[in-house]
Order: C-alpha cells, then structure tokens, then sequence
C-alpha cells in the first residue's frame, strides 16, 4: 500500500499561530502529519488488514509476495491485490468546547490549536485505518461523531464550523460519554481543564473504565501560565462574566506558582489514575502533541501484537 | 532675589495636582477577557493607588511647568544693587558731585575744585560714562551718564558757586540713584567739596549701591586769609515825635584764624548809605555793630549792611526788610457810657508789638466799614440785636475775630449760633470766698505767655461774679472758675474766632483790670484773635517763600516774583504758591498791577560761613556703609529706581513664563507619546 505524500517540509514546526491562519483543516492536518509521519522513516502499516480492497498496477518496487498470481494466470497482466485495513482500535477525541477555550494572546487560540490537534491527530489516526469519533462538549454534549473508519471528513467538517460560546464543566458531559465508550480504544481529550484537580479526575476517570486509553492534553496559552500583563486593568472572566480589578504585577509571582500547583496536582492525579497527562502551550509546534499520541498507540499496539 | 506679588506662591500647593493625578490615574478601562480567574484573587485598587508613579519624567515636566508659571505670576526681581559687581575690571560709571556752595567761592577753591573735577573727566576711558551732579543743600544733574568728554567739561566749566549752603546728602541720593541704574561693571563718586562740618548731620540713612568706591577730594587751604561774616541784625524800633525809627544792629563773626582790625561795615537803605562803621574783630571773634537809628517811612525798605571784603565775599552782605509797624484794628463795641471801657482801652494803648489802634463804637451805631477794617471786635458788655449778631457772625466767618465780655447786661440772640456757649444767669460770689480762675490751656496762645512760673498768676484775682455758660459742642474751655464753671471758652467759625470771657471787664465784677495778668491777657487775646503775626525782615537761601501768608493773600489776581536777578516768575494761585529762595538779595513779590508790592530780604545761611572741615572718609564711610574710604559697600539702601530700571529688574518673570509654556509643550507631547505606545 503506498502512501501519499504531501509534505510540507518542516510543517510540523510551524508555530501553530501560522498554521492557524490557513483555515482549511484538512490541509493543515495533512501538512503536519505528512511531514510528520515523512520525518518518522518507517510506517506503521504493516499487515494490518485482511480484506480485500481492489487491485492495482504493479509498479516496480511492489511486494512481489502480494501479486494475485491467478489474476496474472488469467489476464496475464500483474497487479496486486490490496486489502482494506483492519481498524482494531477506536479514537476519540473529546474537545472542550467551552467559553474558556476561546483565548489565545500568540495569534492563535486553544480552541483553535485543539481544532488543529484534533485535526491532525484525526488525520494521523485515520491513515493508520483506526476509526476517528469526536466530542465536541462544553456542559453538555455539542457534537457526536461516532468512532468510524469513515469518519474523518465528517471530523474535519465538524471542527470546521464548530465555535464556543458558553461555559463549561468536565463532570457532567463526560460521565454521560463514559457510557457511549464501550470498546477499548483511545479517547485524547483536550481541555484547559479550569476545575479542581480533583473534580477533574472524578469527571475523567469513568472513561477508562472500559480500558481505554486516555490521553489528556493539557492546553494553555503562554499568558496563562506566565501571566506577562503588567498595568493595572480590570480583567473578566471569559465564561462567567464576571469583572475584577487585577493589579499582575503585585501578583504575578504567587499566580504562577498556584497555576504551577494546579498543573502538578494534576500530574499527580492522573499519573495515580493511569492517565496520560500532557501540557501543550499554544506557542509550541504540535507535533509534541503527536508524538505523545504515537507513543501511547505504540504502546497499545504492542499490547495486541 | 524679591518678588512682587509673593502672594502668588499659595499657587504651589497646586503642585499637588499632578501628583495626585498622577498617584490616583486610574489606568485605561481596557478590560481585559481572561479564560479563568479561578486563580486570580481581588485586589482592591485603593491599596496601591498611591503608591505607584509610573511616570517620573511625566510628572517632573509637569510640576516644573506649573512652578516656573506660579514663580512668573509672583514677578520676581532682582534689585541691581544686589548684583555682583567685580570691582577694578571693566567700564567704569563715574558721578562727578562738585559743590557749588558759596563757601567754595572762598580764595581760590572754586578755581581749584573745577580743575580737579576736569582731571577726574580727563581720566574717563572711552568706555566710561560720567555724570556732573552741582550740589549745595540741593543737587541738580548736570550732564547724566555721558560717554562724551565735551558735555561734562562744558558743564563744570559753566558751573560757579551758588547762594546755597552744603549738603552732602542731596547730592549722594541723586549719585545713588544714577548707579542704582548703570549696567557698568564698576561704579565711582568723585565727591569734590571743602568738606564743611555744617554739611554734614551724621549717618542721614545714605547708602550707595554695592561695590560702589567714593573718592573724596577736599579742596581746602588759604585758612590763613580773612573771613568775617554777618550772621545777623536787629532792629531795635522806637517812636520820636510820632515817628517810628528803627535802630539796626548788625551781629558780625570772625571765621579766619587772623584778627581783622581795620573792616569797615556799611549799611545801605534804600541804596543810600546810612552809616558806616569801623570793624576790629579778634580771631575767631563776634561783634555787634549798632548803627544809627533809621527814620521809618514806607513799608518794604531795603536795607543791607555789607562788610569790607574778604576771602570769602558772599556773606559779607546782609539784606534785610524795614517797614513800618501795622496796627492792629480793634473795635470796641461797648455801651458808652461809664468807665466800662476804660481798663480796656488803655490795656490796648499800651501795645507795641504790635500796636493796636482802637476804636470804640456803641452796638446800634456800628458802621459797615469799621468792621471790615477791624482785626477784631471786643463786645465789652452789651446787649446785641439780631441784626447785629449776623453780621457779627459773617464778619467772624470772614476771617474776623470776636472778644465777648459777659458782664451784667450781656445778651446775645438766641437765633444766630456764634458764641462759644449759651450765656446764663449771673453767679454771685460776693459772699464767702471769690471765685479763682484756674484749670488754664497753656498750651493755647492766649495762655502760652503764663505758663512759666511768676509769669502771672490767675488764681490771685478774685472774681465776684461772672455768667453761668453752657458751652457749645464746639467750644473749647480754655480756663475755669474754681476748676469748674467756664471762665474763657473758645470757638472757630468758618476762618474766624470767637473768645468768650465770662464775666466784666472792668471792676464791678471782679479785680481783674487792676492785675499784673490783665493786659498781657487782653494782648494775647487780641493778637491770637487777630491772627497777627510779626513780618520776618528776612529769610536764608534754601527756605520758601510762602506766597498764602505774605501780605498780598488776600488777592487772588496772579501774582509775580521778581528775583534778585531780575528773573520774573509767575506764581499760580493754586499749587505753586511757595518757592524756594535760591539767591540772596530782595524778592519782589508783587500783583500784575504792579501795586503793592512786598519785598521778602534772602541772606545765606550764615552757617555755611563757617568753614570748619570734618574727615571727608567718615562721609565716603557712611555713604558706602563700610569704614574706610574706598571700602566695598555692604548692602545699600533701597534707591527709587527710574521705571525702565524697574522693568530690566523685573524681566525674570517674561523668561520664567515662557519657560513654563514650553515645559507644557513637552508634556503635551510626552502624554501622546505614553498615550500611544
């Protein structure tokens, strides 16, 4: 099976506020996992399905173990017989959709670069044959894409238009998927998970119930954990609303080590819960990001292998 | 540094306005959308507002700015006599004060005096600027401030030797002025005088501007020669044959170290020698020189009596004035019968100084035209109509004055309000004891001749009875009975006065006619009433001829001064009716009619005839406020400034205003500059 390749080189270091002003999804994700997966120098699909496709031409530098030798008996021709891809393993990302999610200091914002992430990451999935699904959930459910190896346009299409708006809460929509969840796969779910750390891993932790993987992806825009403002203003909450007169330099230094403590609270608490847990600032490239995701899929690869 | 409005500083608690704004600026109401302030605590924005200024430079310019505009609107100055002068470098600003007393007539001073004040013209460098100030017990600016030689050489050269005495004082407040306003680096006073002890009075508050040096020059010498001066004549008055005579005696002073034994001493009447006499005088000597006695004829006789010449010529002459002594009028209203005027008029017969020329009239027959003649009217004890009483009244507002004597028969109308109280009942003090007067005013005129001891005594004469009076709102007691009752009580109508006596002024009422204080009382009262005043036969160089009091006040026409040298000058009626004497000889004080002339005698300051020195360093000392002669002054004085000196003082605030627009300027383009980034 050969595999198109599109590259842009070094696409997958693009700042992701670059990446952010192309727009189109699909390109974005192709770019960055095809440079990606470019700079892997292996594919991971080897033998990994027994259906058959269709067949093709054999071009020079063909597996000749893979020619359908009746077919040559017959037609006297040379193709190879191709097979469709046996997804064995369900991806699901869940994106916090909240008010929250719609700030970005660097040209980009979480939302946007969870969009590009769930883009990629869908992309990367869906050439590795795994059905794509999708979540999309602020206090409730916004959108539900059923995990399917056909799914990844509707993935893209979904991300293409959805937009925050309203505040949101982990516990609540996420016990509801904990249930939806039933075949073991991997769910990536992004979020700037502001909760407490505990009220986070109560709301989590029902998604792994049925042994699926869970990757959590931490994102936060640089402001937000350096908290750089320096004149007095009066700051308000893009969720709720509310307004309160911040003074960043008297408060700078204590911001950061509550945000410090929040984020290690969180690491300890996934780690305790077997989550994978990963902070992404919206000013590093993602391909960070699809390496974390690589390394679980390895990991549960080898598992079935 | 001063300043002229330094109520303007209470300006600078407006400093405080941009502090404050800028303590309290609220930053831009920019809000600020953060995904989550679960992390973020409240902090009140009281709890540093006034802690933090954020922009220094800002708030710099901006006080700078407001402070050099409060500092403009206080109009600073700064006093030219406080500024630095480096002395011994650069132009110098020289005052020349030559003395054109008429001292400096004597020997050969004055020749000596105008050489040494060429010489002090001839050293002027090109740059310098010199000034001639003629000074005597005045100072004049001859030339002021003149970098051209010629002007201050022509006007010492034209300048001789005044009737004036010397004052050193004019002269170093006119030079003071004239370097309060130089811009030369180096100030100078060349004071060129003979230095006479009389011109100087002590410290006088003089003070030259700072760093000013005083250079005197003494021009002395010839002590040896002969200075005999007239300081002074009498005039003896006596009557022959009805006719007035004057006996002059003139007071001489020898000055000079010499004897002089062979003067002669004239005196001159009307420009006819009347006499001379031999003079013999000691060294440093007086003499008195009386002269036969001159036959009086007209008023404003010329007379002088001039001495030999000597050294010194100006004060060898002495003017003075001969007139016939003026009567002074009195009409006595009385009833004309009985010896009730008897003790009055020959109380008034016996006046000589001056002499009073009375007459006597009943109250019903009173002639218009003695009135008007009349320096005073004596009521002596008679009942006064209304008619009578008003035109009593307008005589005494005229400038007349009016004696009442209250005996028995006083009455006075009630209608016409002139008398200095309301005559009552008669008080008898027949029985028991007499009253005394007493409580007298010895400070009024009336009673001034009393007041030293044994100079007569009220209290011993024993009143019997005199009238109750009630004084006027107006009225002045000026005596009492026993310390009580008003015995002489005074009031002032319109430019006349008005004496009231209390009781009679012959003997039915008491013993007064027959006293020693009698007739001095009735002179007294005669002369205050009649505002009579001796004429002075002469006055000095330097004093002021009163044209309102001479003789001819009462004519309003213009009237003309013919001076000494032949000058005319006219007087007006209003404002310039005193001029100051400023040569010796006879003023002619005269109306454009040409009648009626009065001559008013001017002599110099017989003072100044003295030519005894002081050390002209304790007056450069005391000018320049230090100790010795070319000390760098201290402090000076305040010295008027001329107004465009006062505005180059005062120029700072324009400098200082402008300062405080640009520095907001700069604000206003700091603020956009902050306001953008």
């Amino acid at each position: 099976m050969a595999v198109e390749i599109h590259a842009i080189p070094g696409a997958r270091f693009m700042d992701p506020s670059v990446l952010a002003r192309i727009g189109n999804l699909e390109l974005v994700s192709r770019a960055v996992v095809d440079g990606f997966i470019n700079g892997l120098h292996k594919t991971p699909y080897f033998g990994a399905s027994v259906d058959f496709a269709e067949h093709r031409g054999y071009v020079p530098g063909d597996d000749i173990r893979r020619l359908d030798w009746k077919l040559w008996a017959r037609t006297d021709r040379y193709y190879i017989k191709e097979y469709e891809a046996e997804s064995n393993m369900n991806f699901s990302v869940l994106l916090d959709a909240s008010k929250s999610m719609d700030y970005g200091s660097k040209g980009i914002t979480k939302f946007d670069y969870a969009r590009i992430l769930t883009a990629c990451l869908t992309n990367l999935v869906h050439h590795q044959r795994d059905r794509v699904g999708f979540v999309a959930f602020d206090t409730e459910i916004l959108e539900h894409v059923p995990p399917s190896a056909k799914h990844m346009e509707t993935v893209l299409h979904v991300l293409d238009r959805l937009k925050p708006g309203r505040p949101g809460q982990l516990s609540e929509p996420l016990h509801k998927l904990a249930e939806h969840f039933g075949r073991r796969g991997v769910i990536v779910l992004i979020s700037d998970l502001y909760e407490d750390p505990e009220a986070i891993v109560d709301a989590v932790s029902p998604l792994r119930f049925r042994g699926n993987d869970l990757i959590v992806f931490h994102v936060l825009d640089p402001t937000e954990l350096e908290f750089g403002f320096s004149d007095a203003q009066p700051f308000e909450d893009l969720e709720s609303g509310e307004q309160m007169p911040v003074v960043p330099e008297a408060f700078r230094e204590e911001y950061r080590s509550l945000v410090r403590a929040h984020i290690d609270a969180l690491t300890q608490a996934f780690s305790s819960v077997r989550v994978d847990y990963e902070l992404l600032d919206t000013s590093k490239p993602l391909d960070y990001a699809l390496f974390r995701y690589l390394s679980v899929r390895s990991k549960m690869m080898k598992t079935r292998f | 540094m001063q300043f002229i409005a330094p109520l303007f500083f209470a300006a600078l608690a407006g400093l405080a306005i941009p502090v404050l704004l800028h303590l309290t600026q609220r930053e831009k109401k920019q809000i600020i959308r953060f995904p989550s302030l679960m992390f973020v605590r409240r902090i009140p924005y009281q709890s540093v507002r006034r802690r933090k200024i954020q922009h220094w430079l800002l708030l710099l310019v901006r006080v700078s700015a407001l402070a050099l505009i409060i500092f403009a609107f206080a109009r600073p100055f700064i006093r030219q006599s406080n500024m630095p002068i480096v002395p011994g470098t650069g132009a110098r600003e020289l005052v020349v004060l030559l003395d054109t007393s008429y001292s400096m007539g004597f020997a050969d001073r004055w020749d000596r005096a105008r050489a040494a004040a060429q010489a002090q013209i001839a050293k002027m460098s090109g740059s310098d600027r010199g000034s001639i100030v003629l000074f005597s017990s005045g100072a004049d600016i001859a030339v002021r401030a003149s970098m051209d030689h010629s002007p201050l050489s022509a006007a010492i050269a034209a300048a001789k030797p005044g009737a004036g005495a010397t004052r050193y004082a004019p002269a170093l407040k006119v030079a003071g002025g004239i370097l309060a306003e130089t811009t030369l680096p180096r100030r100078e006073v060349v004071l060129i005088s003979d230095f006479q002890r009389g011109g100087w009075r002590g410290e006088e508050g003089i003070r030259l501007p700072q760093g000013t040096t005083v250079t005197p020059i003494a021009i002395g010498g010839s002590e040896d020669q002969v200075n005999v001066g007239v300081t002074a004549v009498s005039l003896a008055r006596s009557t022959f044959s009805d006719q007035e005579r004057v006996t002059v005696t003139a007071g001489l002073t020898n000055h000079s170290i010499k004897p002089v034994s062979s003067g002669t001493l004239t005196l001159d009447v009307n420009g006819i020698k009347h006499g001379t006499k031999p003079v013999q005088l000691e060294a440093g000597g007086t003499a008195q020189v009386e002269f036969e006695p001159v036959l009086v004829g007209n008023r404003n006789t010329k007379a002088t009596v001039t001495l030999s010449p000597d050294a010194l010529a100006a004060d060898n002459t002495f003017n003075f004035v001969i007139s016939p002594t003026e009567p002074v009028r009195v009409t006595v209203i009385d009833r004309g019968a009985g010896d009730a005027g008897l003790y009055l008029a020959r109380a008034l017969a016996v006046g000589e100084a001056p002499r009073f020329e009375v007459v006597t009239r009943l109250a019903d027959n009173l002639p218009e035209d003695d009135l008007r003649r009349s320096a005073a009217v004596v009521l002596n004890d008679v009942v006064v109509s209304s008619p009578l009483a008003r035109r009593l009244s307008r005589y005494v507002e005229q400038g007349g004055g009016l004696f009442v004597a209250t005996g028995q028969r006083a009455n006075w109308p009630a209608d016409v309000d002139l008398l200095p109280g309301v005559v009552g009942d008669p008080v008898d003090r027949t029985r028991g004891d007499a009253a005394r007067v007493g409580a007298l005013e010895f400070a009024h005129p009336v009673f001034e001749p009393f007041r030293a001891p044994r100079s007569g005594n009220f209290a011993t004469v024993p009143i019997y009875q005199y009238r109750k009076v009630t004084p006027a709102k107006d009225g002045q007691v000026l005596a009492k009975f026993d310390g009580t009752a008003p015995a002489v009580i005074e009031r002032r109508v319109g430019n006349g006065r008005v004496l009231l006596w209390a009781s009679a002024l012959d003997t039915s009422w008491s013993e007064l006619p027959t006293r020693g204080v009698f007739v001095p009382f009735i002179h007294q009262s005669m002369r205050y009433l009649a505002q009579y005043s001796e004429p002075r036969p002469w006055l000095n160089v330097g004093q002021v001829l009163d044209a309102s009091t001479a003789a001819l006040k009462k004519d309003a026409a213009q009237r003309i001064v013919l001076t000494p040298s032949g000058k005319r000058v006219p007087l007006q009626d209003e404002g310039s009716e005193v001029m100051e004497l400023t040569e010796a000889g006879f003023y002619e004080l005269r109306r454009a009619s040409d009648k009626d002339v009065v001559v008013v005698a001017a002599n110099v300051d017989p003072a100044e005839g003295d030519l005894t020195t002081i050390d002209p360093k304790l007056i450069a000392a005391a000018a320049i406020g230090g100790t010795g002669g070319d000390a760098t002054a201290s402090k000076g004085p305040e010295i008027p400034l001329t107004p465009e000196a006062q505005e180059r003082s005062q120029r700072l605030w324009w400098y200082l205003l402008v300062g405080g627009l640009l520095l907001l300027g700069a604000d206003t383009l700091m603020s956009n500059r902050l306001a953008k980034t």
